[in-house]
């Protein structure tokens, strides 16, 4: 099974910038920690912009004090009003479009998990492409941290096509 | 039976003594008398109806010319006003199915008299509970609660601030109290610790614990509040 890593910065999470998430529906659950956005869902946060169908957002539960007395958690009502709540991990599908800066990554669903900064794309077709250059596969992992990406062909092959004079165009 | 008559044979004798010289003096002292009588009794036949009558109309004149014009009745400030029972500041708690308190007062409450289950409310102030930890405050200056169904419709400005720190605005909002329901058809805002929420329309289901918005959502995560998030979750 051939995986090729290639080191395509870019995209990244800049942790500082806003974050704007825009949808047609957004349901919270506060009892399950869920926040579901449905209908065109867009987050951007500085350069990069994430579309998708739909995405579910996981918060960390607050771990039951176990033995202490039973006062109710605080704030039980997690949720994005709740803003402070820390994001347990996305989960992300219905046609994925990442684009951050000049790279581009499609597939059919993703998830990121918050703590480990990792995106997971998969789907039939996966495709991550900078300017000319493009990778397809099945599964497209990126360090959002360093922006390391990989893409696993997962039984096929990697598809990679590199435009030589297109690495110093930019 | 004596007096009738001598009064007959008198009155043949008077014909006869016309012609006839001076009568004796008892027979005209008595007729003297007997006509001063008569000539009484003919003044008084007059007088006397015509004094019946007087006081007959005297008496109704001077009874209403007597009485005040208008009466007024002394009565404390009633309650009524144009058809409607007026309350000050009424309050009403209950509990919701979760047997959480709810609190709901009013500057003012209206009720019709037709519809004693309609009060239209002014100044409307509600504490409505989210969690056991969390009470969402909500005022609202007018609204219409219907105590039968146990629902608000707040028709118009409402301000609703949560101890967990949501603030948040809203144009309209009906709520059923005893479901812990909430549903605006009108652009929401909501803000809290730098995130902030806005969308056409909004539901709140079973206290809170469920919220839907839908058409145009658009939520602002600053990251400033997911740092504290972390550090929060980060102890």
């Amino acid at each position: 099974q051939s995986s090729s890593t290639s080191s395509m910065s870019g995209l990244k999470l800049s942790g500082d910038k806003p974050i704007q998430i825009e949808s047609d529906k957004l349901e919270v659950r506060q009892n399950e920690n869920l926040a579901i956005f449905t209908g065109n869902v867009s987050v951007v946060q500085g350069p990069t912009l994430l579309k998708a169908g739909s995405m579910k957002v996981y918060y960390v539960k607050k771990p039951e004090a176990a033995g202490k007395d039973k006062k109710p958690a605080e704030d039980a009502g997690v949720s994005p009003i709740s803003g402070g709540a820390n994001i347990d991990h996305l989960e992300i599908d219905g046609k994925v479009y990442i684009k951050s800066d000049d790279q581009v990554a499609t597939g059919d669903s993703g998830t990121f998990d918050m703590k480990s900064q990792v995106l997971v794309l998969s789907g039939k077709k996966v495709v991550l492409s900078q300017g000319p250059n493009v990778l397809v596969g099945c599964k497209l992992t990126v360090q959002m941290q360093t922006g390391l990406a990989q893409v696993d062909a997962c039984g096929g092959r990697v598809m990679m096509s590199l435009t030589p004079n297109s690495k110093n165009a930019q | 039976m004596e007096l009738a008559r001598p009064v007959e044979i008198a009155g043949s004798d008077v014909g006869a003594a016309m012609a006839q010289p001076e009568p004796n003096p008892v027979r005209v002292t008595a007729f003297g008398r007997a006509r001063q009588h008569s000539q009484r009794v003919r003044v008084l036949k007059l007088l006397l109806p015509l004094a019946a009558v007087l006081i007959a109309v005297a008496f109704p004149v001077y009874s209403y010319w007597s009485a005040p014009p208008a009466v007024d009745v002394p009565t404390d400030t009633s309650a009524f006003s144009d058809g409607k029972l007026v309350m000050a500041n009424p309050k009403l708690e209950g509990m919701t199915r979760e047997n959480l308190r709810y609190a709901l007062s009013a500057l003012r409450a209206v009720q019709s008299v037709d519809n004693e289950n309609i009060v239209e409310l002014e100044d409307i102030h509600a504490k409505l509970p989210v969690t056991a930890a969390n009470t969402a405050t909500i005022g609202a200056s007018h609204g219409i609660y219907d105590r039968e169904k146990n629902t608000l419709d707040l028709d118009q400005e409402i301000n609703i601030s949560t101890t967990d720190g949501v603030v948040a605005k809203l144009k309209s909002a009906f709520l059923d109290m005893g479901k812990g329901t909430m549903t605006t058809d009108e652009p929401i805002d909501i803000t809290r610790k730098g995130s902030q929420i806005t969308a056409d329309t909004m539901s709140v289901k079973d206290n809170g614990k469920v919220l839907v918005f839908e058409n145009r959502v658009r939520l602002n995560i600053d990251p400033a509040t997911l740092q504290a998030g972390k550090q929060q979750g980060g102890e």
